[in-house]
C-alpha cells in the first residue's frame, strides 16, 4: 500500500532533531518572513531553510512540493508584475508588454515567502515521522483519543481510495456513464459517492465498538510502547529559536 | 432521555470515528472530481456531511484535521485555509440543526451562504499571505482585471474568492445533501446529538 506521507526515512542529524523544535522552527520562520518585508532578510531565511532541507538530505523531495504550488506561484507574478495599480516604472519589457518594478518587487517577496513558507514545513514534514510527531504531542499533553484521530486518516484514505477503484468499475459494469457531458459528469458523483461514504459510516460503527472494547476511552494513565531518549540539543534549539522570534519582533516594532 | 446540545463537547466514540472517515470522504470528493474532470474541487463533502451528521463542533474538527493532514502529504500551503474549513464546518452544523437541510430548495440556500462565509474567512487569508490571490485561473483572471481597473485590493481579493467559492460550495452542499438524504435513519442516528437513542 503505497504511504500517503511525504516523510522520507535517511539517517542525518536533522532527523534526529525532535519534532516539537522542527515544529517551532518552521512557525518561527513563516512568522519572521512575514514580519519583515525585506527581500533580503526573506531570502536569508530561505537560505538557511534550504541548507537545513541539504542537511537533512531531502532537498530534492522539497521541489515536486513547490511545483505544486506552481499556478499560485505563476499567477502572482503575473498579476501583480503587470496590473499591480502603483504601475509606474518599467522594469524590462516582454515583447512590447512592460513589466513594472513595483508590481515585480511585491511579486518577488510574495514568491520568496510562499516558497519559505513551503520549505519551512518540508523541513518538519520530510524528515518527521507523523507517528513521532503525534506521540510527541501525546506527551506534552494532547488527548490519546484525538492521537489516534489524526493518525488512522492516515491508515483510512489509502483503503478508502482503494475502494473507490472497486466501486467505479461495479457502477461501470452496471452501465452507468463517467464520460460524456458536463451534466452526465456531475450526475455520476452520487451513484460513485454514495456507496463509498454509507460503507465508510457503517465500518465507523464497527470501529468504535472494536475500540471501546479495547479500552478506547479508559481514564487510566497511557504508557508507550518505545521509550524514546530525550533529544539532547532540544531546549538549547527551542531558546534560540524564540530569542531570534522576539529579536525580530522588536525590531520591526522599533524601526 | 439525556439531551445534549449541539455545542457538547463530550464525544462519543463513534463520532470520534466519523472525524477520519470524513476525511477520507473530502479526499475522495477530490479524487472523483478530478477524474471526472469536474470544474470545481468539491473537496469538502466530508466537512459539510459530517456536520450536517454529528453537528458544528465535529463538522469544525474535521475541517482543521483535513487541511493539517492535507498539509503534511501534499502541500503545506494548505494549513492556512484550515480557517476556512473549520468555519464552513461551523456554519454547515448550526444551520443543519436550525433545520435548512429539510429541502433540496433550503439546501441551495445554504449552499449559498456557506460559500459567502467561506469567500469573508477566505479573503484576509489570500491578502495576507499572498497579497489577495487564490491560483485558481478564472478567479486570478477577474482579480487581475478588477485591479487593472484600480479597484482595492480588498474587493479583488473578496471577488476573486467568490467567483471560486460559491459555486463550489453550492455542489458541495448540494451533493452532501442528497448523499445525507439517501443514508439510512440507523446510520444517521449513530451521531445525533439531540438524544441519545442509541449508545456504543
Amino acid at each position: 500500500m503505497k504511504t500517503m506521507t511525504l516523510y522520507r526515512e535517511k539517517d542525518s542529524p536533522i532527523h534526529r532533531i525532535d519534532p516539537l523544535t522542527k515544529l517551532l522552527f518552521a512557525i518561527v520562520a513563516v512568522s519572521t518572513s512575514y514580519i519583515v518585508s525585506n527581500h533580503v532578510f526573506v531570502l536569508c531565511v530561505l537560505t538557511v531553510t534550504f541548507l537545513i532541507l541539504i542537511a537533512g538530505k531531502v532537498i530534492k523531495y522539497i521541489l515536486p512540493v513547490i511545483a505544486l504550488s506552481f499556478l499560485l506561484i505563476a499567477s502572482i507574478i503575473i498579476v501583480q508584475g503587470f496590473f499591480h495599480p502603483d504601475r509606474a516604472t518599467v522594469l524590462f519589457e516582454i515583447g512590447s508588454i512592460p513589466i513594472y518594478k513595483e508590481g515585480f518587487s511585491i511579486a518577488l517577496l510574495v514568491t520568496l515567502r510562499v516558497v519559505t513558507m513551503i520549505s519551512a514545513f518540508g523541513v518538519l514534514i520530510l524528515t518527521t515521522k507523523p507517528d513521532d510527531l503525534v506521540e510527541t504531542l501525546v506527551e506534552k499533553g494532547l488527548s490519546p483519543r484525538f492521537a489516534y484521530v489524526l493518525l488512522s486518516v492516515l491508515q483510512i484514505i489509502p483503503q478508502m481510495v482503494a475502494l473507490t477503484g472497486k466501486i467505479t468499475d461495479a457502477q461501470r459494469a452496471r452501465g452507468l456513464e463517467t464520460e460524456g457531458g458536463l451534466f452526465v459528469r456531475f450526475k455520476s458523483f452520487i451513484p460513485l459517492l454514495g456507496p463509498v461514504v454509507l460503507n465508510s459510516l457503517n465500518e465507523t460503527r464497527e470501529r468504535s465498538i472494536a475500540l471501546e472494547i479495547r479500552g478506547f476511552n479508559s481514564k487510566s494513565r497511557r504508557t508507550y510502547l518505545h521509550e524514546r531518549e530525550p533529544y539532547k540539543f532540544g531546549l538549547p534549539l527551542k531558546i534560540i529559536l524564540v530569542l531570534f522570534l522576539v529579536t525580530v519582533i522588536v525590531w520591526r516594532v522599533v524601526s | 432521555m439525556n439531551r445534549k446540545s449541539m455545542w457538547s463537547l463530550q464525544f462519543s466514540t463513534v463520532a470520534l470515528v466519523l472525524i477520519p472517515a470524513a476525511i477520507g470522504i473530502n479526499f475522495l470528493g477530490k479524487l472523483f472530481a478530478e477524474l471526472l474532470k469536474l470544474p470545481l474541487w468539491i473537496d469538502s463533502i466530508g466537512t459539510v456531511l459530517s456536520a450536517m451528521l454529528a453537528g458544528p463542533i465535529i463538522g469544525a474538527i474535521v475541517g482543521i484535521i483535513n487541511n493539517v493532514i492535507y498539509g503534511f502529504t501534499t502541500s503545506p500551503i494548505s494549513f492556512v485555509y484550515a480557517i476556512t474549513q473549520a468555519v464552513i464546518g461551523l456554519v454547515v452544523g448550526i444551520m443543519a440543526y436550525k433545520g435548512w437541510i429539510s429541502s433540496v430548495k433550503k439546501a441551495i440556500i445554504l449552499g449559498l451562504v456557506v460559500g459567502f462565509i467561506a469567500a469573508t474567512v477566505s479573503t484576509p487569508l489570500n491578502i495576507m499571505f499572498w497579497e489577495g490571490m487564490t491560483g485558481n485561473v478564472w478567479g486570478d483572471a477577474l482579480f487581475a482585471y478588477l485591479r487593472a481597473n484600480d479597484n482595492a485590493l480588498w474587493v479583488a481579493s473578496f471577488a476573486d474568492s467568490i467567483v471560486v467559492d460559491v459555486p463550489d460550495k453550492v455542489v458541495t452542499v448540494l451533493l452532501s445533501f442528497l448523499l445525507f438524504r439517501s443514508l439510512p435513519k440507523n446510520v444517521k442516528n449513530m451521531y445525533d446529538n439531540h438524544g441519545e437513542i442509541e449508545k456504543l
